[in-house]
Parts: C-alpha cells; sequence; structure tokens
C-alpha cells in the first residue's frame, strides 16, 4: 500500500461526496430497506434470528453493486485507462478502490446496522466492536468481489447481470432461507465455496451466540483469504483492454 | 508570455530525462494483433527530441493502437519500443503524458480537482509545489474562472482542456495525444496548437494522432500511416513535394503515397 493508494481512496470518496443525489440514496436506500425488514417480520424473536443474516447479505449486495458499477464506469469514461498510463500500480488503483468503496459498503451497513438495534431493538450478543470488524471483512470480500466481476463487463446491463448470478446463488446458499446441514450434499458442497456463507455463519456466532473473533478463526480466515485472492486476481485481470 | 513560463519550468527537467536516450522513441519492426486481425505490421520509427510527430491515417491504420503500446497499455505481439531510452514501464510513465482520446476526467470533481489528482498520481509530493503548479495549468488552460466548476458541466472544448491539463500537469519530456482536437472549433484548435508549440520550443516531445491534415501541417515530422504500416515519413514540406507537385495538399499527397505503396527518399 502507497501513497497512490490513499490518493485514489480520497478521490473516490471526494467524488461521491460531490455528487449529493448519490450520496442520499446510499444513506436512504439502507433505511428504507432496515424498515422493510422490521416491518414485514412482526415477530421479535424471529427478527432477532433471521436479522445478523439479513445484514450479510445487505453487506454482500450493497458493496458488489457500488463497487462493481463505479469500476465499470471507470473503465467505460477511459479514467481507467489513464491511470494505467501512469506510474500507479495496479495493485494501488484495486486498493484505492478497495479502500474507497468500503467506507461506503460501511457507512451502509451502520446505517442499517444501528437503526435495527436502536429504532427496531433488535437485541444481540458479544461485543459491538467484533461484530463490526467482522462486517468490515465481509464488506471487503464484497467490494473485492464487485472490482473482479466488472472486469467481465462491458456496459452496466451485462454488470447487472451478475447480480442473479453472483449474489442470489449465495442467498439461497447461505443458510439464511434454510439451514445448509439439511440441503443436499452437492449444495453443501457448493455453499463451501461461497464466501456469504462463512459471513453468515460467522456473524450469527458473534451476535446469536456472543462468540469471539477468535472463536470464529475458520470464518475471519476463509473470508480475509477470499478478499485477498479476489484483489489480487482482480488487479492481474485490470489490464483487459477492447479494441481501439 | 504562457511559452516563457513553460519553457522556464521544462527545460531543466526535459535536459536530465533525453540524456540516457538519442531519440525520444525509437521503434523496431512492431507488431501487434486483435484475435487474428494485425493491426500493427512490422513498423518501425524513429522520433528526434523535442519536435511535435504526427501520426496520421485514417480510422483503423492503427494510430490508436500505436499510442496505446508506447503507452504501455498494450504489450507487443514482437519487437521493440523505447521511450526515452527504455521499454515502457510504470518507472518510466513518470516521464511521459498520455491525453487519451476520451476526456477521460472525473465529471464529478472540479476542473482543479482534476488536476490536483493528476498532479498526486504523477508523483509531485511536494504540497506547494502541486498547488502552485495546478494554478499555473489551469491558467495556461484558460479556465481560471472555471476552476471550482464540476466538469460535468464545462463543454466538450473546455473538457479537451481539461483533459490536457492533466497530461501536461506534471512536466512531462514526452507527451502522447491522441486525437487531441478532434471535435473542437477553429479557434480552440490554434489555442491549442498554440499550447503544443510552446511545449515543442521547451524541448517537449509530442506525439499526435490524428486524421486531419489541417493538425497534420502543424507538425514538424509525420509518418502515414495505413493497415497498421508506415507508408510515408517525412516534414510536412518533404512529404508534399515528394508527390513531384509543388502545390500538392498534404490530403494529395497521401493519396498518392497509398497508390505509390512506398516511403519516400526524405526519411530521416
Amino acid at each position: 500500500m502507497t501513497t497512490s493508494t490513499f490518493t485514489i481512496a480520497g478521490r473516490i470518496i471526494r467524488q461521491l461526496v460531490r455528487d449529493r443525489r448519490t450520496l442520499a440514496l446510499l444513506v436512504l436506500v439502507p433505511l428504507v430497506i432496515a424498515s422493510l425488514v422490521g416491518v414485514s417480520i412482526p415477530d421479535k424473536q424471529t427478527l432477532d434470528y433471521i436479522f445478523p443474516a439479513i445484514l450479510a447479505v445487505l453487506i454482500l449486495f450493497f458493496g458488489f453493486l457500488l463497487t462493481g458499477i463505479s469500476f465499470l464506469r471507470e473503465r467505460s469514461q477511459g479514467t481507467l485507462e489513464r491511470l494505467l498510463a501512469s506510474p500507479v500500480s495496479r495493485l494501488d488503483i484495486v486498493g484505492g478502490y478497495l479502500l474507497g468503496f468500503l467506507l461506503f459498503a460501511l457507512l451502509q451497513t451502520l446505517i442499517i446496522f444501528f437503526y435495527m438495534v436502536y429504532v427496531l431493538d433488535i437485541t444481540y450478543r458479544g461485543e459491538l466492536w467484533q461484530i463490526l470488524v467482522f462486517q468490515v471483512l465481509i464488506g471487503a470480500g464484497a467490494v473485492c468481489l464487485g472490482t473482479f466481476f466488472s472486469v467481465f463487463a462491458r456496459n452496466e446491463f451485462q454488470m447487472m447481470q451478475f447480480i442473479p448470478l453472483v449474489i442470489v446463488p449465495q442467498i439461497f446458499l447461505c443458510g439464511l432461507l434454510w439451514p445448509v446441514a439439511q440441503m443436499p450434499d452437492y449444495l453443501q458442497w457448493a455453499a463451501r465455496f461461497l464466501p456469504l456463507t462463512y459471513g453468515v455463519d460467522g456473524i450469527r456466532a458473534l451476535m446469536l451466540e456472543g462468540q469471539s473473533l477468535a472463536d470464529i478463526g475458520k470464518e475471519v480466515g476463509v473470508l480475509g483469504a477470499f478478499a485477498a485472492a479476489l484483489l489480487i486476481l482482480a488487479s492481474l485481470t485490470l489490464r483487459r483492454s477492447s479494441p481501439g | 508570455m504562457t511559452g516563457a513560463i513553460i519553457r522556464r519550468y521544462l527545460k531543466i527537467h526535459i535536459a536530465e530525462a533525453y540524456l540516457a536516450a538519442d531519440s525520444a522513441i525509437a521503434i523496431r519492426n512492431l507488431t501487434f494483433n486483435y484475435g487474428r486481425l494485425k493491426v500493427i505490421d512490422g513498423l518501425s520509427l524513429e522520433v528526434p527530441p523535442g519536435t511535435s510527430f504526427g501520426l496520421l491515417g485514417p480510422n483503423g491504420s492503427g494510430k490508436t493502437t500505436l499510442i496505446r503500446l508506447m503507452v504501455g497499455l498494450l504489450k507487443p505481439a514482437g519487437g521493440t519500443i523505447h521511450c526515452l531510452g527504455q521499454p515502457p514501464s510504470p518507472a518510466r510513465a513518470r516521464s511521459t503524458g498520455y491525453m487519451p482520446q476520451l476526456p477521460a476526467l472525473y465529471q464529478e470533481l472540479s476542473v482543479e480537482q482534476n488536476i490536483e489528482f493528476f498532479a498526486r498520481i504523477y508523483g509531485m509530493k511536494n504540497k506547494l509545489q502541486r498547488v502552485q503548479r495546478v494554478e499555473e495549468v489551469i491558467k495556461l488552460i484558460d479556465l481560471w474562472s472555471r476552476r471550482k466548476t464540476s466538469v460535468l458541466k464545462l463543454s466538450g472544448g473546455m473538457k479537451q482542456r481539461v483533459s490536457l491539463g492533466c497530461a501536461i500537469v506534471h512536466r512531462p519530456p514526452l507527451l502522447f495525444l491522441d486525437e487531441p482536437t478532434v471535435g473542437l472549433d477553429p479557434e480552440l484548435r490554434a489555442h491549442f496548437w498554440g499550447h503544443f508549440e510552446n511545449l515543442t520550443s521547451a524541448g517537449t516531445t509530442l506525439i499526435i494522432s490524428s486524421h486531419t491534415m489541417d493538425d497534420a501541417a502543424h507538425c514538424k515530422q509525420l509518418v502515414f500511416l495505413r493497415q497498421g504500416r508506415v507508408i510515408a515519413q517525412g516534414s510536412p514540406a518533404e512529404l508534399q513535394s515528394a508527390t513531384g507537385n509543388c502545390n500538392a495538399s498534404l490530403e494529395e499527397a497521401f493519396l498518392y503515397f497509398i497508390h505509390k505503396g512506398e516511403a519516400p527518399a526524405g526519411d530521416d
């Protein structure tokens, strides 16, 4: 990580802050979603149980969408090409994106988390800071996933198709709707390769069972390795360019 | 006045960059393919330092691909490229500037923020020097009164000027400009050429791609490209006189070489 990484992250933050409408939507959308979840599940015990998994899903969804579309925009408007022709390394570019967008992905996550805890009165166990650290980890995975898949899309429409392809299977297989252990063997096997499975397992252990980050070392390790591998893969595939 | 300012700042920097290289660019037997399509086909050329060097050719002749190869965005299938004595690399990129065909700017950021960002990216770490240089570049591109305006709200010509500002902010001795005057009105085009001439008189080497003969006439040296090959090279006057007709336009010269299918004797 070099000065350029922070320069790029700073530029992304400045860009989003100057775009008032997008900033307002970034704050408003999580509030609407959180309210909807709270209102649509009137049974408090069920809501307490389902909330951590929903939180993990929303972090993945927002992080993926925000980064994927923004990175694609950087490609289509030519600014990525300009950066690639500069002295900045590819890892600096992807690292800068990770830092910049992670901040906004976290902003959305925190809005949902604190809104549900303090306004909708969701109860949780475990240390607050450890829950927040784990959310950062899921957010980092989501941002890296969005950056990586944007390499394979030529326009926003194609990127939108990656949502059902990348996000929806993870929602079905992560244990949010049905316990993974009760799924057919081949689906349990597939679920082991999906980051959201570890995100949901980890955040449930922290919030429902009151475990610590040390207790969920496997989930922390897998999510960290997943984010790091995608960061490297995304930076390696960055030079893919179209004829011009 | 602006010419004097540029010359004062550029001379020492440029002299250092050229110490290691006899030519600003040396290309030998370069080839590049997009799939089965041969875009650059055994191209060789040499660009002397401190000149405005035009790459002229119709759409699809390989101008943009050649520039992207020279700035290191693409890897050659064969042959060699040396910019200021070294192959293109992130380290070498510090001494080059690149203005792509699209304005390629951050739309939400202001004119000042865009130029400042590229100053930082190109390693201008000293804040005081950076701020001074950014101000100087904004004045140079004549957008001082719009420096706080988002790029989104600027006209096409203004965006082109900001794009040029981002490419020159770190005072590169070698500048690649991919169709820099496309879409500009005649007055702005003349303004741009005024900037370019100031830069070359300070020692900067400009590589300019274009498909208009108006741009070609301003260049000191030209190559005519067709299907990824150099079909002619020389000064505009040499290329015109090689047709055998002293009053021939550059357009006529270009057509002459297409029909002739070989380079003139006036090469460097």
